[in-house]
């Protein structure tokens, strides 16, 4: 199980997805800190728009 | 005679960060009078109209990147080229070229499967879905980024609080966690102190101050601004202070923020007031002071990391307070050869220490006018037009939209300076260079050249003070920015309260 309590974040430090700023990325690497940079793109279409078109998809189950 | 191109690259998305260093390196290209690389938002587009580019025949959404580029006609198209080499390989990144990127998070979380927290700095309209997402992954989040609508905020925050996780903003810039610095974080010790703050740069100006007298950070849990209003309640501030009650590593808590909701306040206390560990609670400009043991009420930053400071040391955290304002009445005296006639202008990449440098003035010298002011009242017209006493904050979104945030490049605040040396009402120009990871590499060589310039045109007319937060570990190097700015004629002070003073007594 991966969720982790505060403490539990406090007491094993920091171990990180970075999502954006690539200089982030670079400064975490730099103080040892494992950390994966994610390759993000904006989604094609919003996701209120997603949401409903699955609702239409289940046939009304949401 | 100038000639503009406009070209639309279609689906490809970068950050902020990198767009900015590639125009930076086309406006560099000789023949180039304008470059500018954004995303095909409407707000980004309103601005490239602004600038004067035809931008009515454009075909792009949010999803594409622009392009724009303005010179002599001959070398558009060559600055074009270049954009896109320069976007493959983007200047500043050092990673290894070929360096495998996961596309999702779960790409990312089997790369990474021990995984405990996103850093998210994309943009606002996208990044509370991203920390929607990180949290139901059951990760801690770090939310960089700004323009987040309340409501997601609450939703973010109560989602995370069921599930027992932290999520630190939005409009998070600095945390540490276990000595590591995320976002804008000094390179400071680490210690018995455990910091909560919904201030970044009071976050930044507390650790250093407390790293200058020799004490340590463990953590600083940052919370974004607008935890401690009353919608969103206090979730993370209340969930980050037990947490640091509850740290046998943490002797000293220290709590940093402009003045919360009382509702909030009174609930933050109360969790303090229950913990046995005695903690400096720095509400600056807060109308609470004084000593309440287990609680030491704060009003500026300097002062508080003094308190926390003789609390970690086990000394009288009372006489560290008394012996802080009597060194800060003898700078009375260190004025005295630097009188000044005029007005102070301050240029501020801090919003924390624009708003205590107000919070100080005002109290010395009377009313301050600013973009993001303590009064309604005191609100500049337009914010690049001083008007009086004036400190005006470059981290403001109205300076932010389509430029780096000025501790990552202080170029257009440098050109303010200039512009304010030639104002014949001017008797002093005060500044920060904040430092740290994420930061400018050298905010202190941007700021002194325009003072150099500024001291050419204006002679000795104007005095110029300034604050280097950071220490001597920061990838800058506090020292050597100091340095900088005396070797230009900066008188440089050893807080930012000391500055605004300093600079108070010089015109006062």
């Amino acid at each position: 199980m991966r969720e982790m309590t505060v403490s539990e974040l406090l007491k094993n430090g920091p171990k990180v997805i970075n999502i954006g700023v690539e200089q982030f990325y670079e400064d975490l690497k730099s103080q040892e800190v494992p950390v994966v940079q994610l390759d993000w793109r904006p989604p094609a279409v919003n996701s209120e728009l997603l949401s409903k078109l699955r609702r239409l998809r289940g046939g009304g189950k949401s | 005679m100038l000639l503009q191109r406009i070209h639309v690259e279609k689906g490809a998305y970068y950050d902020s960060v990198t767009l900015m260093l590639v125009a930076r390196e086309l406006q560099s290209m000789e023949g180039i009078e304008e470059a500018s690389l954004n995303m095909a938002t409407e707000a980004n587009l309103k601005i490239l109209a602004a600038a004067g580019f035809g931008v009515s025949d454009i075909q792009a959404g949010q999803s594409d990147l622009l392009i724009a580029v303005r010179g002599d006609g001959s070398v558009l198209e060559a600055a074009i080229e270049r954009a896109r080499e320069l976007l493959k390989n983007p200047p500043g990144r050092k990673s290894t070229p070929g360096e495998y990127r996961p596309k999702s998070l779960d790409g990312a979380l089997s790369m990474l499967p021990e995984a405990n927290m996103a850093l998210i700095s994309i943009a606002g309209r996208y990044a509370g879905d991203e920390a929607d997402k990180c949290l139901d992954a059951g990760l801690h989040v770090m939310l960089y980024s700004d323009n987040v609508p309340i409501e997601k905020e609450i939703s973010l925050k109560n989602k995370a609080k069921e599930k027992g996780l932290l999520v630190m903003g939005p409009d998070c810039g600095t945390a540490v966690i276990r000595g590591v610095g995320l976002g804008f974080a000094n390179a400071c010790p680490t210690g018995p102190v455990g910091l909560v703050a919904a201030a970044g740069t009071g976050l930044q100006e507390v650790h250093v101050q407390l790293a200058r007298r020799g004490v340590g950070v463990l953590h600083a849990i940052g919370t974004g601004g607008r935890d401690v209003k009353e919608e969103v309640g206090g979730i993370t501030f209340s969930m980050g202070s037990e947490a640091l009650l509850c740290d046998e590593e943490i002797r000293v808590v220290v709590l940093i923020g402009k003045p919360p909701a009382p509702s909030v306040e009174e609930r933050i206390l109360r969790i303090l007031e229950g913990g046995k560990k005695p903690a400096a609670v720095g509400f600056i400009g807060g109308k609470a002071s004084g000593d309440k043991p287990p609680l030491y009420l704060c009003r500026e930053l300097e002062e508080t990391a003094a308190v926390a400071a003789a609390l970690a040391n086990g000394k009288d955290p009372s006489s560290a307070r008394e012996e802080l304002f009597k060194s800060y009445e003898r700078l009375k005296e260190k004025a005295a050869p630097m009188k000044r006639k005029g007005f102070i202008r301050g240029l501020y990449s801090g919003g924390t220490l624009c708003y205590e440098a107000q919070l100080i003035a005002t109290g010395l010298i009377g009313s301050v006018y600013s973009n993001a002011p303590l009064a309604s009242e005191m609100k500049l017209a337009d914010s690049l037009k001083s008007r009086g006493h004036t400190m005006v904050d470059y981290g403001e979104d109205e300076f932010t939209q389509g430029r780096l945030h000025p501790m990552m490049d202080s170029t257009f605040r440098a050109e303010r300076l200039l512009s304010e040396s030639q104002d014949p009402d001017v008797g002093v120009i005060l500044f920060d260079c904040v430092l740290g990871y994420g930061c400018h590499p050298n905010p202190a060589g941007q700021m002194a050249e325009a003072v150099e310039k500024a001291r050419k045109k204006a002679g000795g007319r104007i005095a110029y003070v300034a604050y280097v937060c950071g220490v001597d570990a920061d990838p800058q190097g506090a020292t050597e920015q100091r340095k900088i700015l005396e070797e230009a004629g900066v008188t440089v002070c050893d807080s930012n309260a000391e500055a605004a003073r300093l600079a108070c007594y010089i015109v006062g």
